[in-house]
């Protein structure tokens, strides 16, 4: 007779084999039937209880009994409620996870809806800005209209215009440096709510080497520092201050003549 | 699990009345074999009351590949006095294994046996079942 070798749990298993194949829910009990099922000793066992079982099915039951039962199975099937499916732990993680995930991509989105040619760079000088201390500008007490000479005059920089409607505020100090990119960026303190002002070159495409435009005023914010930046003449002028778009906007919103 | 028709039956109905008792007073258990073990232990108690089988030593055959045949021109009543005679635990694991209503695990929960002593009672059930249609030359 063949009789495959089963260790002692699958021998076990294969004896409390379901009779219907329906109950093979269980993976070790799958496993040891399809080791078993090899065995003609395991087939035997098999037609007998299918056999018993037919039989099983074939006692009476007295009419009083079987009204009971409206159903075909004695065991009531759980059936998946909204309620459990919330209340799965494996459900719940990945219901958190696509919170996660959703709100990470609308974060990324309304980031990108704010982008502009020349936004990483604005960023990047809300960061110097937020950390720069006057002492470190040269002291220069004009109007910040004048400086766009000082600029031209003194380090070859063209229109480092500053905007007509920044033109007329009194400055405290103003530097020019490179960044890490080798572009020179002029920065002005403006005596108005500390206030400074940053002119550097606009971005151009890589390919025909054109100034990327956009019109009117942009907002951005970085690190309490929020900023409004203007594109001219190939030269992008922002204006920048701690606080919030409210406190800049009235400054842009009534250009002066 | 009973012998006895009219036993079974008088468990059958305490044991639906309990249960509608305590539906009607929102005290229904969560687990949903409850109805099941209750109605087991029922069967047990009632049982207990009953004149008891003196032990005794059963043949023990190995299943034949014929063996089908010899149980389909069984009468069901035979099966269901065989089963009721058998000793517990190995009488709940025949009527729940044949009922075939349950897996192994679910029996294992109802019977309060471990894996190994079901597999054991099952397949000693089987060799004297066999045994005893031998015997009777089903």
């Amino acid at each position: 007779m063949n009789t495959p070798r089963l260790s002692r749990r699958q021998r076990a298993l294969a004896n409390c084999a379901p009779i219907t194949e329906e109950r093979t829910a269980d993976r070790s009990m799958r496993s040891a039937m399809s080791r078993a099922c090899s065995g003609n000793e395991f087939v035997a066992q098999q037609k007998f209880d299918r056999a018993l079982a037919a039989l099983v099915q074939t006692m009476p039951i007295p009419s009083e009994t079987a009204e009971w039962f409206s159903t075909k199975d004695l065991v009531p099937v759980s059936k998946w409620t909204w309620k459990k499916i919330v209340r799965n732990p494996a459900a719940l993680a990945i219901g958190i996870a696509l919170v996660v995930i959703a709100g990470v991509l609308v974060f990324q989105f309304i980031a990108r809806l704010n982008d502009f040619p020349g936004s990483p760079t604005a960023r990047k000088l809300l960061t110097i800005a937020s950390s720069t201390r006057p002492v470190l500008l040269d002291p220069v007490n004009t109007d910040a209209g004048t400086l766009s000479d000082l600029f031209f005059m003194k380090h070859g920089l063209e229109h480092y215009d500053v905007p007509v409607e920044f033109a007329d505020f009194k400055t405290i100090g103003c530097r020019v440096f490179e960044d890490e990119e080798s572009r020179r960026i002029a920065q002005i303190w403006l005596a108005e709510k500390r206030m400074q002002l940053f002119l550097f070159p606009a971005e151009r495409d890589a390919k025909t080497g054109a100034v990327l435009r956009f019109p009117g005023w942009r907002y951005l914010r970085q690190e309490g520092c929020v900023g409004a930046v203007a594109e001219h003449n190939g030269v992008c002028f922002m204006a920048a201050l701690h606080g919030r778009d409210k406190d800049l906007a009235h400054y842009v919103a009534k250009p002066k003549e | 699990m009973l012998g006895d028709p009219v036993k079974a039956q008088e468990v059958f109905h305490a044991t639906l009345r309990e249960a509608a008792q305590r539906a009607a007073h929102g005290e229904l258990p969560e687990e949903p074999f409850w109805l099941f073990r209750d109605a087991r232990w029922r069967c047990l108690r009632a049982s207990q009351t009953d004149l008891q089988a003196e032990p005794l030593e059963m043949d023990e055959q190995e299943v034949t590949p014929d063996a089908s045949s010899q149980i389909e021109s069984l009468d069901p009543g035979r099966l269901a006095i065989w089963i009721s005679n058998a000793p517990e635990p190995q009488r709940s694991a025949l009527a729940l294994y044949y009922l075939d209503e349950f897996d192994y695990r679910e029996i294992l929960d109802l019977a309060e046996l471990k894996l190994s002593e079901l597999s054991r009672l099952l397949a000693l059930g089987r060799r004297q079942f066999q045994a005893w249609l031998n015997s009777h030359a089903i």
